[in-house]
């Protein structure tokens, strides 16, 4: 009796309706096994930090978000400031993904400028003529860590929560990608001017050697309201984009780039060793 | 203006080609005279002459971001001269065969 009293509330019909309450509420990124990590996808107007070193896939997986919300109905705008938008329209469609006829449709634009320009307050903002041509609901910048060039040290993180209220004053969900070399190493830090604690999302891509080979893994760090996957998810770059694989079950210390098998799995090892040589003898 | 003025026009200087190159193939370029020379490996004092130019020819629009003037690409702008000298070519090419 009282249970069913307590699905009469709000999050009683939450509970009666889980899938369709959660699906109203996320921006798909249109990745399956991604948007089931993330519990059905990002939060509305989050700004989502996409943390990783050179090559692990982040430009990719930003245009690949975007990509996937143009044809969920979500016009998108990816911001670039150092590789020109020639670049990125070849890049994409190596994966399929025709930018050109996108921004013709009004739909997608990239725009590519200097990081000073995006840091410029005033009357009139860089992005307030194309956030009304185009109305976007998803907004990539490429990358964050180019402002850092332009401001001090210390102004780092209140330049980058001013870019994150522009852009959540007007609705819009971000997607920050940040250049991360820590994350390869050892000693593991995402960034070092604090900028973690003013996005709402984590996701760090990260290299991890394995058997002598080099293969990427995904984990998401942080979701403020959300619960997630916590597990390191192994991916690939694919001819269509961003391929999530399982999780790296049989290892630890993925976080260090140079994991190693757990315990158990060496015990296994070892014994089908054994057998076989039984079977051998 | 006509198809063949137009076209000596784009076509007047290197430095004024480059710059309808980087624009055309970078539709979504916004930068100050600065950043655009720096993109096609040109001091800023080069370029300034041409960027007037396109900018009278409408090609090129400007706007104050702050304390920067910026300059982007006309889309629209863009198409009709093409089409302009898409056309203006055509005539001559006609007109050769004859």
């Amino acid at each position: 009796m009282t249970a069913a009293r307590s699905k009469t509330g709000a999050s009683g019909f939450d509970q009666l309706y889980p899938g369709k309450a959660e699906e109203g509420l996320r921006v798909k990124t249109g990745i399956v096994e991604l948007d089931e990590m993330l519990r059905g996808g990002f939060m509305p107007g989050d700004a989502v930090m996409l943390a990783g070193s050179a090559g692990t896939g982040k430009t990719t997986l930003a245009l690949q978000y975007l990509v996937n919300g143009v044809k969920l109905g979500e016009p998108g705008i990816y911001v670039t400031f150092e590789e020109l938008p020639d670049q990125i329209y070849r890049d994409a469609k190596n994966f399929g993904w025709d930018l050109r006829k996108m921004e013709e449709a009004d739909k997608f634009r990239v725009i590519c400028t200097s990081p000073s320009l995006m840091l410029e307050s005033g009357s009139d903002s860089l992005l307030d003529d194309v956030l009304r041509d185009v109305q976007p609901r998803r907004l990539v910048v490429d990358s964050l860590s180019h402002l850092e060039m332009f401001v001090k040290k210390d102004d780092m993180r209140m330049e980058a929560y001013r870019v994150i209220r522009y852009l959540k004053t007007r609705g819009v969900s971000s997607v920050l990608l940040w250049e991360s070399p820590q994350i390869s190493g050892a000693s593991f830090s995402v960034t070092d001017v604090g900028l973690s604690f003013l996005v709402d999302c984590i996701l760090a891509l990260k290299p991890v050697e394995i058997e002598s080979s080099m293969r990427k893994a995904l984990v998401i760090l942080k979701m403020r309201g959300s619960d997630h996957d916590k597990r390191f998810r192994e991916f690939e770059i694919t001819s269509s984009g961003i391929k999530i694989e399982s999780a790296f079950s049989n290892y630890e210390g993925i976080i260090s780039g140079s994991p190693r098998k757990v315990a158990s799995e060496k015990f296994m090892e070892m014994f089908r060793g054994a057998s076989e040589k039984q079977k051998k003898a | 203006m006509s198809g063949s003025e137009v076209l000596s026009t784009l076509l007047g200087s290197e430095i004024r080609g480059d710059l309808l190159v980087l624009f055309h193939k970078n539709p979504g370029l916004i930068d100050t005279a600065d950043g655009v020379a720096r993109r096609i490996g040109r001091a800023t004092v080069t370029v300034i002459s041409d960027l007037r130019e396109l900018l009278q020819l409408g090609i090129l629009k400007q706007k104050r971001i702050g304390n920067s003037d910026v300059v982007f690409l006309d889309r629209a702008k863009d198409r009709d001269l093409l089409e302009s000298v898409a056309n203006h070519l055509k005539t001559v090419r006609i007109s050769g065969e004859k």
